[in-house]
């Protein structure tokens, strides 16, 4: 099995989690009677830095997909004004594990306080993928099993979704919360990049895999991931609705969160919109309401522009409304493929107001075909041009309007004259997570 | 073991048909080309259709379907520039994008149990559209 053997061999968890694999194997060889998980469906969880998704294995899509994002409050404050405020309009429905996904965003986290002491209702748990806290991780799977999916992780066997960047402690930790808190009978952790590329059908690619918090491109060869060659950068969809927002913000458009006003509807076709005030509410939390608002608008008018922005040449270009939710049209110009653009050009970065903070930082960062061809480089010679021809695109941020075409450009004019470039897009942005389960 | 070789990674069996049809089309050349496919239920791995010495590549792309998985061997039969006549055998995994991913995934995974049970494969290509296992593509590889 990959990933059993690069398991780090000082950790006491060792042969508990050897014996694990073993099982987990035996149930694969479809040996019932050693083990007897495999009559019951394994479990599939992806907890990315911006959205978790859960599932079961076989499916098609995941059953639960919601924001990695918790809200915490000092145990001290709870009441209940402060409850309610923080998912005005949502309809509780615990039961309903299925659900479109706008909905689920504002939801989600709700009943998720994690007792500690915490700053505002917002926290980032996750670091290039790699989880930073513990805690929030724990409350997020509790959450994942226990409310959505409705199971007894007693029951199933699991199948994680990791960072091709994981460190061997990283593993350690999930393996003990797993086998210890939750009690799971078997657990494989499998890298992201190589589920990716088996659910495309191939055993070898080259997967440049875009999500909210982080962009990486790592080339699978027979189902492993070569792990020198591995490149990553922090530029991913959160950072481009970073972006969009500071953008707006320097235009004067400001963005209501969805919780601060009611809007009636007086007449027919004719709306009011009356500004609540709720005085509690923290800082962080605006933020993050705001951020469900922009990211948005970045998803329905963002488009990867062909060549790259210029600022002059987009200056013309018709502007596109975007409707808010307190009815306010705004109007989206250059901006549309501005953000996008640097994805290939983190500088890019450095025009936008109120961005400073990141843009010290974004010289060192590489645009997207950079990383491509550096990637390709590290790799054995015999296998680059396998690799140049089947680039696999995956995540949210990679299934962005006309990425796919501008990526393959960009690398038809960087990448050996021999080489046939071909990228493919792995269908949506959450038909990739699942794999089967024998 | 006695009759089917075992997968490594997948609980997929790789029957002695496939092996035996491989040969006979590497020693005999009784077969241009030999289709196999996964049985999901008996867990095997058969053969799906044989090609002829008479037939050609475009047979073989034609007897692929559109929304499923294959894998193919194909022997490819050239004359080199300096008029040399050689063969080559080409694994090719099929995995259009119209394929479910359960499909893929299976496919994807059993593979290398099938190769290791193919002794004597030359090139592979791995194929999700026509473009990508075309007759040029094939032709490139073996110079």
């Amino acid at each position: 099995m990959y990933g059993g053997g690069e398991y780090d061999a000082t950790s006491p968890f060792k042969s508990l989690i050897r014996a694990f694999y073993a099982s987990l194997n035996f149930s694969f060889d479809g040996v019932s009677l050693v083990c007897p998980v495999d009559e019951v469906s394994a479990i599939v969880i992806d907890l990315g830095s911006h959205t978790c998704k859960a599932g079961y294995a076989g499916e098609d899509a995941p059953k639960a997909v919601f924001p990695s994002v918790v809200g915490s409050i000092d145990q001290m404050e709870v009441d209940d004004p402060i409850k309610s405020e923080r998912d005005p309009g949502s309809v509780p429905d615990p039961k309903n594990v299925v659900r479109p996904f706008d909905s689920d965003k504002i939801k989600a986290k709700r009943k998720l306080y994690v007792g500690s002491q915490a700053l505002g209702y917002r926290r980032d748990n996750m670091e290039d993928g790699v989880v930073v806290d513990w805690d929030i991780v724990d409350s997020i799977w509790d959450h994942a099993f226990r409310e959505r999916l409705l199971i007894d992780p007693k029951e199933h066997p699991m199948l994680l979704a990791e960072p091709s960047s994981n460190t061997p402690q990283q593993r350690e930790r999930t393996a003990e919360l797993m086998f210890e808190k939750y009690k799971v009978p078997a657990l494989f952790l499998a890298k992201n990049a190589v589920l990716t590329s088996f659910a495309s059908g191939r055993a070898t690619s080259l997967v440049v895999d875009s999500g909210g918090g982080y962009t990486t491109v790592a080339p699978v060869h027979d189902g492993y991931v070569l792990q020198k060659a591995v490149a990553t950068s922090p530029i991913g969809g959160e950072i481009l609705t970073e972006c969009l927002m500071k953008s707006l913000e320097s235009k004067s458009i400001t963005i209501k969160p969805r919780y601060s006003f009611k809007r009636k509807e007086i007449r027919p076709g004719e709306f009011q919109t009356v500004d609540l005030d709720f005085p509690n509410t923290t800082e962080s939390y605006k933020l993050y309401a705001q951020r469900v608002i922009a990211s948005d608008i970045k998803e329905s008018v963002c488009r990867a522009p062909d060549t790259p922005f210029d600022e002059s040449a987009y200056a013309n270009i018709p502007m596109t409304p975007y409707e808010l939710p307190d009815g306010q049209t705004i109007e989206i110009g250059a901006d549309r493929f501005k953000i996008p653009d640097i994805l290939f050009n983190p500088s890019l970065v450095q025009t936008i107001p109120g961005m400073e903070s990141f843009a010290e930082s974004a010289h060192s960062i590489r645009g997207l075909p950079q990383m491509v061809i550096e990637s390709i480089n590290k790799c054995d010679v015999d296998i680059r041009r396998e690799l140049f021809s089947s680039i696999l695109l995956a995540g949210g941020t990679a299934s962005m309007q006309q990425l796919k075409e501008r990526l393959e450009k960009d690398l038809l004019e960087e990448s050996p004259q021999a080489a046939r470039v071909k990228v493919l897009a792995s269908g949506n942005a959450t038909e990739r997570r699942f794999r089967l389960d024998f | 073991m006695a009759m089917a070789f075992k997968m490594a990674t997948t609980g997929m069996w790789v029957t002695e048909e496939c092996k035996n049809s491989f040969m006979e089309m590497k020693w005999k050349k009784v077969h241009r080309y030999i289709v196999f496919k996964i049985d999901e239920k008996s867990r095997l791995v058969t053969v799906d259709k044989v090609g002829g010495p008479g037939e050609g590549y475009d047979d073989l792309a034609a007897s692929l379907p559109d929304n499923d998985c294959r894998y193919a061997v194909f022997d490819f039969d050239f004359v080199t520039v300096d008029n040399c006549r050689k063969s080559k055998i080409f694994f090719i995994a099929w995995a259009p994008t119209a394929s479910r991913i359960r499909a893929k995934m299976l496919y994807a995974t059993s593979k290398d149990g099938l190769r290791r049970a193919l002794d004597g494969v030359h090139y592979e290509v791995q194929a999700t559209d026509p473009t990508e296992m075309g007759i040029e593509v094939i032709r490139d590889r073996a110079k």
